[in-house]
């Protein structure tokens, strides 16, 4: 029937084709599932996912990444939930806040740097010693000694004026701040929390230096300013600072000698709890480091040239310890004298070393040593809570977190007769009876009246 | 005839072809052989290779990947759990609540004291390094708080931070301590009672703190310069804001507001407090409570009695014997709701300045309502958080006018600089510095 339509070549060549159809069919096939492995069908994956699973299956970092991803997913899977919710939605859940944020122009002129001139903190100052006696004289209402012996003192520390990217760096923060405010009304030593970003240039930890130096230049009356991170606690509410010791100094630092000195170690030092007298001296010093912090091009040569001179600094930006390191270690006739590098008691408590031993501290000490017997402060170097990735497992940081933030709030807590049931809980127990003469009580560690608070008499009236 | 033909044809054809393939291997050259070997072994991988492709697809690598899946997952899990037992705040050790439902015996803050008056003169002439007044002003001690456990979104713990910092800053330049609560004190006075046997307590802790201003985590301080005029209440124990109209007339529930209140630290205080407590609570007692605030006040909804509606009838109630220390004060915002005052945040900057503390620059802006540590709010979580964000920065503007800086509008977080660095930052510090101008007056 067929031949009657074509010839007989190409009825041939049609006969021969359930044939040779068969291959092509077979190569079709093929070519469809090829294609679909390559750009993927879903549930089926690609053999790119397969080079990772395999990847995972042999790395152990890529297993600690897993909670970091969850917390990214969580907060994608937020950000989804926010594009459903209407301008009129009551839930906070839904809302991403971040919408609210705006930059506008009200009117009021802004001061620029000039750019174009290599970097400084401000105009140099030489006379600052004698500008600053000369303002204490003329206002003794504000004096910069609280009592003979104890300077005034402002601690400083602060967090990004945005939401933490992860969901509970938040209450972390708060929860250290809480911690601050403890300590610091038990000492008598204010506060400043900065939540703002005065120097775009320099960002990061190099944040910490126009805000200082602004700092000590419009508050006269302040003698210390103690820098402190805001992932640092205080784990010894009783420890005073023996103020005696440094008299003559002007910097104080949690570190060691040889290591900064001799090793150049850039864990030689921390400058994550600090203490920096408000004088000249400590005005050429910010000047001094300062150059090392302008983000871009300046900073990661600097970081090379740190990450050379230091020992077992690995390769990153320059960062404020490494360069106060350096600047140390290579400068030390100009500084050294006037920087005394505490070791003696817990300026900064490195945490992996504590947190697993406060109930061995109960046990066997009480506050008030400040040193490995019971910390003054533990740091937690590395855990980053605000941020979506830290050096350590999630659960370890934050468990650890809530311990010692409970084992500095107990310490509180007595002063009031109750206690934390447990260092990982968050209720609170009584462990003293209510009485009807309750100024007849003495507190355990006596934080309720310390003597380092007591007003001098003479101030009474 | 033709099909034959076709088929014969085609049997020729393939005649000629089996004949070709159809001679026997051995009869092949063995080039022609080795040739034909490696097509098969090549065809052979080929088919190999898209049999693995394909079921790989559909089957996957899971007989090799499951040890690490699983762990993956795992980690996952033990996240979230994580997570979750920080947000709800059960511990891994925690046992079932005690029996809180005590039913013959009344509820008491604690140890009925009678002397206080005059144990605490006994103790400040007994401490003279511990005086109520320092240079001058009466001491006074700010207390607030919030929950031990995160809040249910991350927002809320980001402006319970914002208001704590807000707090700290207007402290810090008045010479005032904060007292930051997290901790229930008492299990049966959960939720918004939790103010009583605290204010309680620091008061009984602290005899040289003579006022004990208690302010909600809500509550944001607008007006930096202003101070608290005490010396206007030196016969009075109970500072707080409402309107006397409202309260005697009217008994309208909102008639005073406890988000922000003075008390001073005296026996008659101690009394307030022992007879405000017994509505508080939780459980049936609360219940009833609430129902009868419902029945007595004008406006309540129907709820489980707080405290401020508690105070309101309490003072309503027993008018003779608690009114006449108490202060009902509207000359300026010791609490300002919020709904009236965010919009003219704009207009004050224009006419006015701080230290008013009115409603020309409320002292307190209030932020009732929007609740933000929690899930839901009474008002558009949009409008609250915009509004609380202007509040925060109307406020910290005033802190860093000292410093030379200034937010970049009123919704945003970040700061542009308003002055230059000079090498006299002395001037600028007597001029800007609130404390400095505050003692030439």
């Amino acid at each position: 029937m067929l031949d009657r339509v074509l010839t007989r070549r190409r009825e041939w060549q049609l006969r021969r084709f359930p044939k040779r159809g068969k291959l092509t069919l077979f190569c079709f096939v093929l070519t469809v599932l090829v294609l679909r492995a390559n750009f993927g069908a879903g549930r089926l994956g690609t053999p790119e996912k397969d080079l990772d699973e395999i990847q995972e299956t042999f790395s152990y970092i890529h297993r600690r990444v897993e909670p970091h991803r969850v917390l990214e997913e969580a907060s994608v899977v937020d950000r989804e939930r926010e594009l459903s919710g209407g301008t009129g939605s009551n839930s906070y859940a839904d809302f991403d806040v971040s919408k609210i944020f705006k930059d506008e122009d009200d009117g009021v002129q802004e001061f620029k740097r000039d750019s174009s001139l290599p970097y400084t903190l401000g105009p140099k100052i030489s006379d600052w010693d004698q500008q600053r006696g000369e303002w204490l004289k003329k206002n003794p209402e504000f004096p910069n000694f609280v009592t003979d012996n104890k300077p005034r003192v402002l601690l400083v520390t602060g967090s990004s004026p945005k939401p933490c990217e992860n969901p509970v760096g938040d209450h972390y923060l708060l929860k250290s701040i809480k911690n601050k405010i403890d300590y610091c009304r038990v000492h008598g030593i204010e506060i400043f929390y900065n939540m703002a970003l005065l120097d775009a240039e320099m960002s990061g930890f190099w944040a910490k230096l126009p805000l200082i130096r602004k700092l000590l230049l419009s508050h006269p009356d302040v003698e210390f300013l103690w820098w402190m991170d805001s992932d640092a606690m205080f784990t010894d509410m009783a420890f005073e600072l023996p103020w005696e010791r440094y008299k003559d100094q002007n910097l104080v630092m949690h570190g060691w000698q040889e290591m900064v000195y001799d090793e150049k170690n850039w864990i030689g030092l921390n400058t994550g709890s600090f203490l920096l007298r408000n004088c000249q001296w400590s005005l050429d010093l910010l000047d001094t480091l300062a150059p090392m912090g302008p983000k871009g091009k300046v900073r990661e040569e600097a970081g090379k040239i740190l990450t050379k001179e230091l020992k077992g600094r690995p390769v990153f930006e320059a960062d404020d310890q490494s360069a106060m390191v350096y600047i140390l270690a290579t400068q030390k006739e100009k500084w050294g004298e006037k920087v005394y590098l505490e070791n003696s008691y817990y300026l900064h408590g490195y945490w992996g070393i504590l947190v697993d031993r406060y109930e061995e501290m109960i046990e066997n000490y009480h506050p008030g040593f400040g040193d490995h017997r019971w910390p003054l402060v533990t740091h937690f170097v590395g855990c980053k809570p605000c941020g979506k990735f830290g050096d350590y497992p999630v659960e370890r940081c934050l468990k650890q977190m809530d311990r010692a933030f409970n084992f500095g709030d107990n310490q509180i807590l007595q002063m009031y007769g109750f206690t934390h049931k447990s260092l990982a809980s968050r209720k609170v127990i009584r462990f003293r009876n209510d009485t009807s003469n309750p100024l007849q009580l003495k507190d355990e560690l006596g934080l309720l009246h310390p003597s380092f608070k007591a007003v001098n008499v003479q101030t009474r009236i | 005839m033709g099909s034959e033909g076709g088929f014969s044809a085609q049997k020729r054809v393939f005649g000629g072809l089996p004949a070709v393939r159809g001679r026997p291997s051995s009869i092949l050259p063995r080039g022609r052989q080795i040739h034909t070997t490696f097509k098969n072994i090549k065809i052979t991988i080929l088919c190999g290779f898209v049999t693995i492709l394909v079921l790989r697809g559909t089957i996957g690598l899971n007989l090799m990947s499951s040890g690490a899946e699983e762990e993956n997952r795992h980690l996952i899990e033990e996240t979230n759990r994580i997570l979750a037992e920080i947000r709800s705040g059960k511990d891994s050790d925690d046992l079932v609540e005690e029996e809180l439902f005590r039913p013959n015996k009344t509820f008491t803050l604690g140890e009925k004291i009678s002397s206080w008056d005059e144990d605490r003169s006994l103790w400040l002439e007994k401490n003279p390094e511990f005086p109520r007044l320092v240079n001058g002003k009466p001491r006074i001690l700010l207390v607030t708080g919030s929950p031990p456990n995160p809040c249910d979104n991350a927002i809320g713990d980001h402006y319970l931070l914002k208001s704590v910092k807000n707090k700290m800053d207007y402290c810090r330049i008045h010479g005032i301590e904060i007292v930051y609560n997290m901790a229930h004190l008492d299990k049966e006075m959960a939720g918004y009672w939790a103010k009583l046997p605290l204010i309680r307590r620091l008061m009984l802790s602290h005899p040289e703190v003579e006022w004990i201003w208690w302010m909600d985590s809500d509550a944001l301080l607008t007006d930096m310069v202003f101070e608290i005029p005490v010396s206007k209440y030196k016969d009075h124990n109970l500072v707080i804001h409402g309107y006397p109209d409202l309260l005697f007339e009217q008994k309208s529930w909102i008639a005073l507001n406890t988000g922000s209140f003075l008390f001073r630290n005296c026996q008659w205080s101690l009394d307030l407090l022992d007879a405000w407590a017994p509505m508080g609570p939780r459980g049936p007692v609360r219940e009833e409570a609430g129902k009868l605030l419902t029945a007595n006040l004008k406006g309540r909804p129907d709820f489980e009695a707080d405290d401020q509606s508690a105070l309101i009838y309490l003072l309503v109630t027993e008018q003779d014997k608690w009114m006449n220390k108490v202060f009902v004060e509207n000359s300026y915002y010791l609490h300002g709701f919020w709904e009236g005052l965010v919009d003219r945040y704009e207009e004050m900057l224009e006419k006015y300045h701080p230290g008013l503390g009115d409603q020309r620059w409320p002292f307190v802006t209030h932020f009732v309502g929007c609740k933000p540590c929690g899930s839901y709010g009474d008002y558009p979580v949009e409008r609250c958080l915009k509004s609380m964000e202007r509040a925060f920065n109307f406020a910290d503007n005033q802190v860093l006018n000292l410093y030379g800086f200034r937010h970049r509008g009123l919704v945003s977080p970040n700061i542009k600089r308003i002055r230059n660095e000079t090498v006299n930052p002395l001037a600028y510090v007597d001029q800007f510095d609130i404390r400095h101008s505050r003692t030439r007056d």
